[in-house]
């Protein structure tokens, strides 16, 4: 047996077996993080709004989002007349791929990390912006006004936010001296950087809200305007594809908040991941819990919120960082 | 007032034939039988001396048709009867559709149903019908729609203007609260122009109404505004006890004023938990539903029905309610006045909300005489119209209470005066509930088969959404010769395009829902 693990090692390289073990377990954190997050999407709801939410499949419901993927694992894709076909096929499949490779320089603990790159930040960015490209092809492919609209709301809502998420992330930055999570993670060992950058975690968490289209900001899928914006014609697994985009969308900007600002895996007696998915899912439960309180924000509020505000105090605060470092 | 006017009109306009009518019997206080050559000046005079246009039918005489308009006063009551003989073929009358905007939908109305031309009208399409009725249905003999006229009837059609966005918002969309389909053209974000069109919903109870007796026509109101069914249904009760005579015991009227607040307060909670809706805002909607569930559950024990009530009987109510009914009331009182400083923090404290409701869809105080619209709508602009002060009816007179006003008439105005409109109803609840005397709770010998006495009367009673009118003609049978139903939402309704008109889409759609539309009631 071992000599054949030699072997196989032999062939392909210690690194090549940790990627695709990487891989796999990046789709397991994926797959179970969108059940969570449905699951506790409509439990978190239903008990700020004073219901119990589902109960039947299983305890406590806890099984309702596997009940919920058969549903929608097994209805027909339709496909409605005069779409533009390659894109309206190809949006949900690339929605996807950007995210999923967000997971690979997250460090779940010390030493649970898929690869730790020495600009991984840049590489989590890079590719969540790439998330956009696919919400306008499905708007312009699915040849409906209201996707339309949808999705140019969110290209621009998206370039308006990328700013000030950028220069949030750029002091703390700063204040680590390296852009691999890793590094930023052990540079927290004493105080955690929400300490010490409150406005950056501020602007970062809500500039975060935005990217992930959630309320206050969900203008790209505003239900009592648009229907339902830029998935307006997707059904079944196709919809569920970017159900799933959406949610894994929100646990990575959560887990880079906790990486940046919570002092990632770190923390006293239990292991690390422990500390790292637990102040994740804090950070998840507070977004689902501005979704069913606050209402959502007007196009040109949205804008001006990012332009006028968000974006000269984070500048303002990377200046501040910038020249108390140096003295 | 009533003088005033009636001496102005007499100088103003030469030659016009003007009576006194008894507000008592009939409703309104003046009647003038206008001819073709001078409704516009009349109309115009009443639009200088701040008159709104409150409601526009036509009935069908068989000789003669006779077109009724009713112009009314916000404060000052001063109703005022309009009539305009028309010969029955080839029926023409001039439009009064560039005085009082409102005229425009109900020209179309009157032109689908007797096939009445209006000179001058911009738009004289099918407003409720759809293109394949091949007779005009409210005359009383079939008159057919004449061939080469069919093609020219055809609903709104928009999109054949080229080089223009245009957006179908409904009839299935989730903000238009049923099946109200507006026509929004775009530029970007910004709505050029919008235009509701009607007539999903269309059941034509004007008709039904003329085809059963008055007792069999009970149940219909309730369908007619399913929020508020029992105003309707107290419209419809008391505009036949008016003309009829019967007088209604004092307990009874006490009831219909509880069970009417009641409904009051069910139907703008249903409101407030859909307008955050519309702004985005999910969790409001549950509260409010939570607590108007409580009233469903107190009315289905005196009603027996939850949702389409139909409680009042000609001279009294279907039961008397008993000792539970007025602890399970009081309960709520105490429930709703705790559950106010709730919304209070989770709506009027909250920042977004506040942002996007303040200065937005502002209706001018100057504006609404055009339109004729009533209720907290206009009540939002600063004009403290409401019909329960205006002309009380029921024990209306009898309870101390405020008409909470506006100031500004945007969104967060029409908002908090629903609020205060709701802690206003309790305070006229508690009271009739201290007051309620004993006694029977229905009139006795009320004749099973109604034939009310010739002639007309206008009757009108505050619903949620404002003034809720029957012009009621009878002609001694046992069914209506013509009843016709003013609802408050389809001349609020008229508003939208202007209010909608250069705002941002989201705006006009938190505009849409500040209006509290019932479709049901606009279409009928």
């Amino acid at each position: 047996m071992n000599e054949l693990i030699d072997k196989i090692v032999g062939i392909v390289g210690w690194e090549a077996i940790r990627t695709i073990l990487g891989v796999v377990g990046v789709l397991i954190v994926v797959v179970f993080n969108a059940l969570i997050l449905t699951w506790a999407e409509r439990k978190v709801s239903a008990h700020i709004q004073r219901r119990i939410g589902p109960k039947e499949v299983g305890p406590f419901g806890l099984l309702q989002p596997i009940a919920d993927t058969i549903k929608l694992i097994a209805k027909e894709l339709l496909t409605p007349q005069n779409v533009a076909k390659p894109l309206y096929f190809l949006a949900p499949v690339i929605v996807f791929i950007p995210v999923m490779v967000s997971f690979v320089v997250i460090p779940f603990d010390a030493r649970l990390q898929v690869k730790d790159i020495n600009v991984g930040i840049l590489v989590i960015l890079a590719f969540s912006s790439l998330s956009v490209l696919s919400i306008l092809l499905a708007g312009w492919g699915s040849n409906n006004k209201f996707s339309l609209i949808g999705s140019v709301r969110s290209v621009a809502q998206n370039i308006a936010y990328e700013i000030p998420l950028l220069l949030a992330l750029l002091s703390v930055v700063l204040m680590a001296n390296s852009l691999s999570l890793k590094d930023i993670v052990e540079a927290q060992k004493g105080v955690w950087y929400i300490f010490l950058q409150p406005i950056a975690f501020l602007v970062f968490f809500i500039a975060g809200v935005a990217e992930t289209n959630r309320t206050p900001f969900d203008l790209p899928e505003a239900e009592s305007e648009l229907v339902a914006g830029f998935h307006t014609e997707y059904s079944g697994m196709r919809f569920a594809l970017f159900f799933l985009a959406e949610y894994t969308n929100i646990f990575i900007i959560c887990a880079i908040t906790t990486t940046f600002f919570l002092g990632g895996y770190q923390g006293p007696i239990l292991p690390g991941f422990i500390w790292f998915f637990g102040k994740t899912y804090l950070l998840v439960f507070v977004i689902l819990w501005f979704r069913w309180t606050f209402p959502r924000v007007r196009f040109d509020q949205l804008l001006n919120f990012s332009w006028k505000l968000l974006i000269p105090v984070s500048l303002l605060n990377l200046i501040i960082t910038g020249g108390i470092l140096k003295l | 007032m009533v003088g005033k006017i009636l001496e102005e009109i007499k100088t103003t306009l030469a030659g016009i034939d003007i009576h006194e009518a008894s507000y008592e019997q009939k409703g309104y206080h003046l009647t003038v039988d206008a001819q073709k050559g001078n409704i516009l000046d009349i109309a115009g005079f009443f639009k200088g001396r701040a008159f709104y246009l409150e409601d526009m039918c036509c009935v069908d005489y068989v000789d003669y048709l006779e077109i009724v308009y009713f112009f009314n006063r916000y404060i000052e009551l001063c109703r005022v009867k309009v009539t305009l003989k028309i010969e029955p073929d080839k029926s023409i009358a001039p439009t009064i559709s560039n005085i009082y905007t409102m005229a425009r939908w109900y020209e179309r109305e009157v032109h689908e149903f007797f096939g009445v031309y209006f000179d001058g009208h911009p738009n004289l399409t099918y407003l409720f019908l759809h293109d394949g009725i091949d007779h005009y249905p409210l005359r009383k003999k079939q008159v057919p729609v004449p061939e080469d006229v069919k093609r020219l009837l055809n609903s709104y059609k928009p999109e054949e203007e080229e080089d223009a966005f245009f957006v179908n918002l409904g009839p299935q969309h989730p903000s238009t609260h049923g099946v109200l389909r507006v026509v929004v053209k775009m530029d970007g974000e910004y709505v050029l122009s919008a235009e509701p069109v009607l007539g999903y919903l269309h059941r034509m109870h004007e008709k039904m109404a003329e085809n059963r007796s008055y007792l069999q026509f009970l149940p219909n109101p309730a369908r007619i505004d399913y929020p508020g069914a029992l105003f309707f249904n107290l419209a419809h009760v008391a505009t036949v006890e008016k003309l009829c005579g019967i007088e209604v015991p004092e307990r009874a009227q006490y009831i219909r004023t509880i069970t009417c607040e009641l409904n009051r307060i069910a139907s703008h909670l249903l409101w407030l938990g859909a307008f955050p809706a519309d702004l985005g805002a999910l969790t409001p909607f549950m509260y409010a539903f939570d607590d108007r569930e409580q009233i469903l559950d107190i009315l289905e024990d005196v009603t027996g029905s939850r949702l389409t009530y139909c409680y009042f009987r000609f001279g009294g109510l279907y039961n008397d309610v008993g000792d539970t009914f007025i602890d399970k009331t009081k309960n709520f009182i105490k429930r709703l006045r705790e559950r106010f400083s709730m919304y209070e923090k989770l709506i009027t404290g909250n920042v977004i909300f506040v942002n996007r409701a303040k200065g937005t869809g502002i209706l001018e105080q100057a504006e609404v005489t055009k339109y004729g619209c009533t209720g907290p709508f206009v009540r939002s602009t600063g004009i403290p119209y409401d019909i329960r002060k205006a002309e009380p009816y029921a024990v209306y007179d009898q309870v101390d209470f405020e008409v909470p006003v506006g100031t500004t008439g945007d969104n967060m105005d029409r908002y908090l005066v629903r609020i205060a409109e709701m802690e206003m109803s309790l305070r006229i609840i508690e009271q009739a509930i201290t007051k309620l005397p004993s006694g029977p709770f229905k009139a006795e010998k009320v004749p099973k088969k109604l034939k009310p006495p010739k002639g007309d009367i206008y009757y009108a009673v505050e619903s949620s959404r404002g003034e809720t009118g029957v012009y009621l003609v009878s002609d001694e049978s046992d069914t209506p010769y013509r009843m016709r139903w003013r609802v408050p939402s389809f001349s609020n309704l008229m508003t939208f395009p202007a209010l909608a008109e250069g705002t941002l889409i989201a705006d006009a759609i938190a505009t849409l829902g500040s209006y509290d539309i019932v479709v049901p009631e606009i279409d009928r």
